[in-house]
């Protein structure tokens, strides 16, 4: 079993995560949506580049909360994220959208456009970065051939099952071969085999050199993993595991 | 072809696709915006004519002073002189008595006979005066006319033709509400087109959020739907003209005829660079209501 303990500001420790080039470092990040509740209290935390990261914690705890901080979709309410090199709380709105096409993000409902084809709901994170049509289309076709949804390009996602579709939005998230990918249930409503496939699809993303985070409350998940788990509760970091019989 | 080639082909395929999904409301963009142009389009063209026509009659725009009898010789030029500095004055031409009696012999012709049995002349001296280009309004004609009446001498005073007056102040007047119309008319376009675009980014908020999540920067997100805007806004231009070139011709053999005799030339439609002017008119209409909607308090 994994040995708990406490990794407050970037303490190093994990093999893969030497101190300084982390690709998401928090420096005493609080999150307060209303005034005097907190989603997040004075978080710190480093994430190196390829690092494998779950995030887990009850419903509430602010796993959502700390994605939407790491991909620009909030700010902190105090405290410093350096994300890539940049530090999100003094990011000027037009620097989001660039920061965001090295982010790749698995939403928990997908966010998929119903009235756009698989293909073209894939296509739209690299036409956002002015892809040629032709690369686009082959980038496209490679992803989906991976998730072995070539055959449903032409369809739409609400004709596809819910394991189709979490397969779609990581093939967009995908896609543009992003520096971070942030997963946030990705496994929320798949029976037990899809959810290792889809597991396997992340994990494998990592060993690319992608930093992953994976939020969930899946600990059959993190226990069959073996890699890093970060638990969050009420907001504040209560254990931060490092991986002590790494599977892969 | 550039990255930024392959985004505007996007974006115009996604205007279009917009337009497409919305077919009701882009329709009643395009028609707002055609009847607005109708409008101030048919004014301009009234307006165009009209003074076309002035143009022709300018010659008219004079004061004519009728002098009182004993005004002749030395006390004639005189006169002529002091009308001359009048500021707005561009020539003045003295006409004589006799040369008066001269020019209604010539025009009269034949029926001239009957004059000489008149052994005193009953027409006055007078002087001719044409005003300058920028004093050729009624406001013009009215200040030299006024000037003029001042200086001892003179009895009367004719302002050339009547009509030219009520036609300059008929051509003040459709101008006026032309310019009026159009502005009120503008301003009322703006808002439905507005509404239309902000319609059609309520209906696909799912799509703009999704694409602001996956990176895309907010002029990506909004340039289709200027776009859109404008190309509504062409449409509306384009039909416009049609409209207005089919009540040209339908109009226009109504009077065609009359007018030719009169002025000596038929009223003309836009020329080629106006009707340009007509289309990008709207495409401008469309592209300021789709910035109107876009500004604002809406984010991406
Ligand atoms: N937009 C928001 N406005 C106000 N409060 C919010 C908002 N988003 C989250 N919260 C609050 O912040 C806290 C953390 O929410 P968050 O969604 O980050 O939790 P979570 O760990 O993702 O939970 P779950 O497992 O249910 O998805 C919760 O108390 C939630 O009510
Ligand atoms: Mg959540």
């Amino acid at each position: 079993m994994s040995r708990p303990r406490f990794r407050l500001r970037g303490g190093g420790g994990a093999v893969n995560a030497p101190r300084g080039d982390g690709a998401i470092r928090m420096f005493h990040v609080s999150k307060s949506y209303l005034a005097g509740s907190f989603a997040l209290r004075d978080v710190s935390i480093e994430l190196a580049k390829g690092e494998f990261v779950f995030l887990t914690g009850p419903s509430g705890a602010g796993k959502t909360s700390l994605l939407k901080l790491i991909f620009g979709a909030e700010r902190p309410s105090e405290g410093q994220i350096v994300v890539l090199g940049r530090n999100i709380a003094r990011l000027g709105e037009s620097a989001v959208p660039p920061l965001r096409r090295r982010i790749g993000v698995v939403f928990q409902d997908f966010k998929l456009l119903p009235r756009r084809t698989v293909e073209e709901n894939v296509a739209l994170a690299l036409q956002v970065t002015g892809t040629p049509p032709r690369e686009t289309r082959a980038r496209v076709f490679a992803i989906l051939k991976q998730l072995g949804l070539q055959h449903r390009r032409y369809h739409h996602p609400l004709s596809l099952s819910g394991g189709e579709q979490q397969r779609v939005a990581i093939a967009r998230a995908l896609v543009n071969e992003p520096e971070i990918l942030l997963a946030d249930e990705p496994t929320g409503n798949l029976d037990p085999e899809l959810t290792l496939e889809i597991m396997d699809l992340i994990a494998s993303a990592a060993l690319r050199g992608t930093t992953v985070v994976v939020a969930t409350h899946e600990l059959e998940i993190v226990r069959r993993y073996g890699k890093r788990a970060v638990r969050l509760e009420g907001g504040q970091i209560v254990e931060d595991t490092q991986p002590s019989m790494p599977r892969s | 072809m550039t990255r930024t080639t392959y985004k505007w082909l996007l974006f115009v395929r996604t205007a279009i696709r917009g337009i497409a999904s919305s077919p009701v409301t882009s329709g009643i963009s395009v028609v707002t915006i055609g009847v607005t142009l109708v409008l101030v389009g048919a004014f301009a063209l009234l307006l165009q004519n009209m003074e076309e026509l002035l143009d022709q009659f300018g010659d008219d725009l004079r004061v004519t002073a009728y002098l009182e009898s004993e005004v002749s010789g030395e006390a004639l030029r005189g006169l002529e002189q002091r009308v001359r500095e009048i500021p707005g004055v561009e020539d003045v031409e003295a006409v004589s008595q006799d040369e008066a009696l001269e020019r209604f012999r010539a025009s009269v012709g034949s029926g001239s006979a009957l004059l000489d049995g008149l052994d005193i002349n009953p027409l006055p001296a007078s002087l001719e005066i044409s005003l300058s280009e920028d004093q050729r309004s009624a406001e013009g004609m009215e200040a030299v006319a006024k000037a003029i009446e001042g200086l001892a001498g003179v009895e009367s005073l004719s302002s050339g033709r009547d009509w030219v007056e009520g036609y300059l102040r008929a051509v003040a007047l459709v101008r006026g509400v032309g310019v009026g119309l159009g502005v009120i008319l503008a301003l009322a376009t703006l808002l439905i087109v507005a509404n239309t675009i902000r319609l059609g980014v309520f209906a696909r908020r799912d799509e703009l959020e999704i694409l602001s999540l996956v990176g895309a920067s907010r002029p990506f997100v909004q340039t289709p739907f200027l776009l859109e805007g404008l190309l509504q806004g062409a449409a509306g231009g384009a039909l416009a003209l049609a409209l207005l070139f089919a009540l040209f011709r339908l109009v226009l053999p109504g009077f065609e005829f009359g007018l030719e005799l009169l002025v000596g030339s038929a009223p003309r439609f836009f020329s080629p660079g106006e009707a340009l002017i007509v289309v990008v008119g709207g495409a401008g209409l469309g592209l300021f209501g789709s910035a109107a909607a876009l500004s604002g308090d809406w984010r991406p």
